[in-house]
Formats: structure tokens, sequence, C-alpha cells
């Protein structure tokens, strides 16, 4: 199983608001909002596009090449044109600082 | 932090540059070439999925720094492989490198006595300087982008076929290129066949380590003169951990043919543009591509077929199959000039998936500008029918025996235009090692 990462104090990402992070030879998007931390694939399913510069609105983030809409907490597609939830990874809060698990 | 962008370049820079230049020795024309196209890798931005090109292919993991230059060989590994396409084959010339260094380097006697040359790019250069000033850099440019450019500065070693005007070369020549753990290759491949000249060439990757970090930063260039014929197979069987960018170009003249057939197996990624350009009137290709995937590599192949002259005829056939959670992208063109009235094009992707989270991305193209041509696209997708498994089943296979099965059937109509049977048994058997058994 992969290890937890460390990648950011939790003061680094504003509440509402997002940051990009390599992890373990993946690009993640981790999200803060409401107090709350999560993470998912940078990718949009539906056509690659880079989800960490979409337009963040409470718990959804939409792609900006089409527009589709993801639950950042879960990864589910919310819109078409994604038909497929994008991998939701594990995320802690410890020390201070927000870690990351890749999930497979 | 975060991700910043590829452009920490550090050991790639000028004194590097300045070192290689002065320890090769080369003419004049090669120096500038090289000084000029380090300008263009200084200059260009590391791709990014802005562009049409990479929007399905991120490389922000993919960190130059990390890699140097080739080194000189201190050391050669015992016990090299000797590759997949050869067995019982005999060959009439042999070329190995490591690491981008040449190891060993034949050529029959035969063969030389007919005038055929066939050897390292350093040992070509010094013997027939101007035959590869005639061509290097002629089909592929060392200023398309980042990673052409940082080829055309750095190359080291790479391997030069020449076939004099109309001889016949019947045994196959063979260039293999292995990579060691955090090996570096930036070969560059020049075949060049002059008038009514035929060979077949094979031409193979692989690595020692199957995991280990590896970078390829290469060129092919193939001339194929008036009448000639060339056969060339090139197979890409990079480890798992190695990052693969390659340009590739083939120029067949005047009711020349080429038929070229590509395997691609390994890599951790894979960008490659592989272009064919009919540029004499009645010129024919002829692209077979065979690609399998697996664990999470992403492969992604940009082709185009250039119609630039009149009744040339392309035919263009790329079958793929998945699994895991890998990714293929394949971005085909068909291109016809104005000038190219009867042409003839044709171009096929294929791909089956093996398991529900690989993806296939298949995305053809025509361009046509004359208005006297025939050319025909498709793609499909999909995956294993489990009616077909299901029947094996019935008839003792067991499910992986099916599988493998439907994949070799997927893969034989491609198999069956590659006219080298070594290649196809050689392809046969090293993706049904790979095919994998699931529900």
């Amino acid at each position: 199983m992969a290890e937890f990462v460390r990648v950011a104090s939790v003061d680094a990402i504003a509440d509402p608001g997002k940051s990009v992070f390599e992890v373990d030879d993946q690009v993640v998007v981790v999200f803060h909002v409401d107090g709350q931390f999560s993470c998912l694939d940078d990718v949009c399913t539906h056509d690659d596009g880079p989800l960490g510069e979409g337009r963040l609105e409470g718990c959804t983030i939409a792609c900006p090449r089409h527009g589709a809409k993801f639950d950042i907490r879960t990864g589910a597609a919310l819109t078409m044109p994604a038909t497929r939830a994008t991998v939701c990874h594990e995320v802690k809060v410890e020390d201070g600082a927000v870690w990351v698990r890749l999930r497979s | 932090m975060g991700v910043t962008a590829v452009t920490d370049t550090a050991k790639f820079n000028a004194s590097a540059l300045d070192e290689l230049i002065a320890k090769r020795q080369e003419p004049a024309w090669l120096v500038d070439l090289r000084r000029a196209a380090f300008e263009t890798f200084c200059e260009k931005a590391m791709p990014s999925r802005k562009e049409e090109e990479w929007m399905r292919t991120d490389i922000r993991t993919f960190h130059l720094d990390k890699f140097d230059l080739p080194a000189e060989l201190t050391e050669i590994p015992a016990d090299l492989p000797s590759g997949l396409l050869t067995e019982g084959v005999d060959l009439g010339g042999r070329l190995v490198s490591y690491n981008s260094r040449t190891v060993s380097s034949e050529l029959s006697e035969e063969l030389k006595a007919q005038g055929v040359i066939f050897g390292s790019f350093s040992e070509v250069l010094a013997s027939h300087p101007e035959i590869v000033r005639k061509h290097f850099a002629h089909a592929v440019d060392p200023h398309f982008d980042k990673f052409s450019a940082m080829h055309a500065a750095f190359f080291t070693t790479g391997q030069v076929l020449y076939v004099p005007r109309g001889v016949v070369v019947k045994k196959p020549l063979h260039a293999l290129s292995l990579l060691g753990a955090g090996g570096v290759d930036l070969g560059h491949t020049l075949v060049i066949l002059d008038e009514g000249a035929e060979a077949t060439m094979l031409n193979e990757t692989a690595s020692i380590d199957e995991s280990a970090p590896g970078l390829h930063c290469g060129a092919i260039e193939l001339f194929v003169h008036p009448r000639a014929r060339l056969r060339y197979i090139n197979l890409q069987n990079w480890g798992h951990g190695v990052w693969h960018f390659a340009h590739q170009k083939g120029i067949v003249e005047r009711d020349a043919h080429i038929q070229w057939t590509i395997g691609a197996l390994g890599s951790k990624l894979s960008k490659v543009n592989q272009h064919v350009a009919l540029a004499g009137v009645g010129a024919e290709s002829e692209v077979n591509g065979v690609m399998f995937t697996e664990g999470r590599q992403h492969l992604s192949y940009h082709t185009l077929q250039h119609h630039e002259a009149p009744n040339c005829r392309s035919n263009f056939l790329y079958k793929t199959a998945l699994q895991d959670r890998s990714r293929t992208v394949w971005r085909g063109m068909i291109k016809v000039d104005k000038d190219a009235q009867k042409t003839d094009g044709y171009q096929r992707n294929d791909n089956l998936l093996l398991t529900e989270h690989c993806r296939a991305d298949s995305i053809p193209g025509l361009e046509i500008e004359a208005d006297d041509v025939r050319c025909t696209h498709g793609a499909t997708i999909g995956r294993v029918d489990e009616e077909q498994i299901f029947y094996a089943q019935c008839r003792g296979f067991t499910r992986k025996e099916a599988i493998r099965a439907i994949v070799i059937g997927f893969f034989q109509q491609v198999f069956d235009r590659i006219p080298v049977e070594s290649v196809r048994e050689a392809l046969g058997k090293a993706i049904a090692v790979r095919v994998r058994d699931y529900e």
C-alpha cells in the first residue's frame, strides 16, 4: 500500500481554495473547503482537462476545457460531458500538515 | 509547494554542449546545427497540455534534471540481451549500443564489397561525411519542439545505413539500443536507400532493468530514393520506467516503396511523431502498428501521411490492445496537398480494451486540398466480447487462454502485413505473455 506523503502545511491552501501537487509520480489537486481537505487526480475523465485550473464552486470543481463538474469530496462526475468519476485519494491532517495517500 | 513547469534542464546546458562538441571533433556544419538546435532548446518551453499535440499527454512529472548526458562507457555489462527480433534470422549486419554508446558494430564482407555502409553515426560521419551531410536533419526538423531540439543538440550515437544505387540487400540488418538504469539514449537513426536499392532493417530498443528510470529522446530519418524499397521494423521495448520522446520521418520518392512496421510495448510514457511524406509521383507507403499497453503506461502517437505528389498511395493500420489502467492516444492525419491528385490514402486504428479502466483516444483526421482523391479513415474501440470468451471456454479454453487467443486474433490482420517472420513471431510472443486474466 502507498504511504501518506506530506504535501503542504494546512495554512498553505486557502479556504476555499485548491492547489496542485506532485505525489509519488502523479499530479493531484488538494481542495480546502469549509475546513475540510480532499484530493482528486488532476485530470478530467472526459478529455484529460486539468481540474486544478478549473472553477471551484462550493464542493464542485468544473473542468476548464468543457465544463464537466466533479464532486471534490468523492471524485464523482456530476455533469456531462464527464460520465466517470475521477480518482479520489485519501487525505489526513496531522501535525499541522496535509498528507495524501494515493489510491490505485 | 506546487507542481512547477518542467524547465529545469541544468545538466543539458551550454557548457555541457561545449564539452560534447570539443570531444567529438565534428565538421563545422554539424557543430553549427547543434548550436542552432541548442538555442531552440533554450527558447522553447516544455510542452504543456494547452498545446494540441499534448492535450492528452501530461508530462509534468517528467524532470529532465534527473537525467544526465550520456557519459563515456567505463564498463559494459556482461550478457547484454540480444533483442527479440533476430531469433533464427541470418543477419547481414548488427549494431549494438548501450546508454548511447556503440558497443559493437558488424557488417558482412559481402555487403561491404557491394558498397553498403552500416555503422554507428560517428563511424559513418568520419568515413562518409558527404552522405551524412546530405541527409541528416533533412527529414526531422530539429526546431519542431523542445525534444527535437534537445536531440539535435546533444545526440551522441545512432545508426547509419546506406545502400548504393541498385543494390539489393537480402539479409536483414539489425540495430539494438539498450538502456541501463537511469540511462539516457539520444540515438539518431539514418537510413538511406539510393535509387533502386532494397533493404530490410530491424531496429529495436530494450532496457536492462524492466522498471528502472530512463530517458530516450531520439530521431529516425528514412530516405527512400526513387524506385527503392525499404522494409523498416522498429520495436520499442523500453522498460516501464523510461520516458520516450521521438520524432520519426520517412521520405518516399518517385515510384519508391516503404513498409514501416512499428511495435510499441514498453516505456512509461511515449510521445512519438511518426510521419511519412509521399514526395514523388507513384510513391507508396504501408505503415503497420502493433501496440500493447499495461499498468499505467501512456503511449501517444501522432502520425501523418503527407501526400505531396500525385498518384501516391498510403495505407496505415495501427492496432492497440490495452489492459490495467493504461492509456493510448492516437492522433492520425492524412494530408493531401493541392497538387497531389489521384491520391489513395487509407488510415485505420483499432483498439481493444481488456479492462474497465484503460482508455484509448483515437482521433483520425483528413486535410485535403486536391479534388480528385480517395481517402478513407476509420477508428474502432471496444471491449473483448464475452460471448467469444464463453464460446472458447465451452471448448476447453481457460478464460486466460481464451482472452489471449482473442487478442492474438485481433492483431492477426496487422501481423499478416508484416513480411518478416521473426518479427511476427516475436511480436506475437511478446504480446501473448503480457495478457492477463480478467473477470
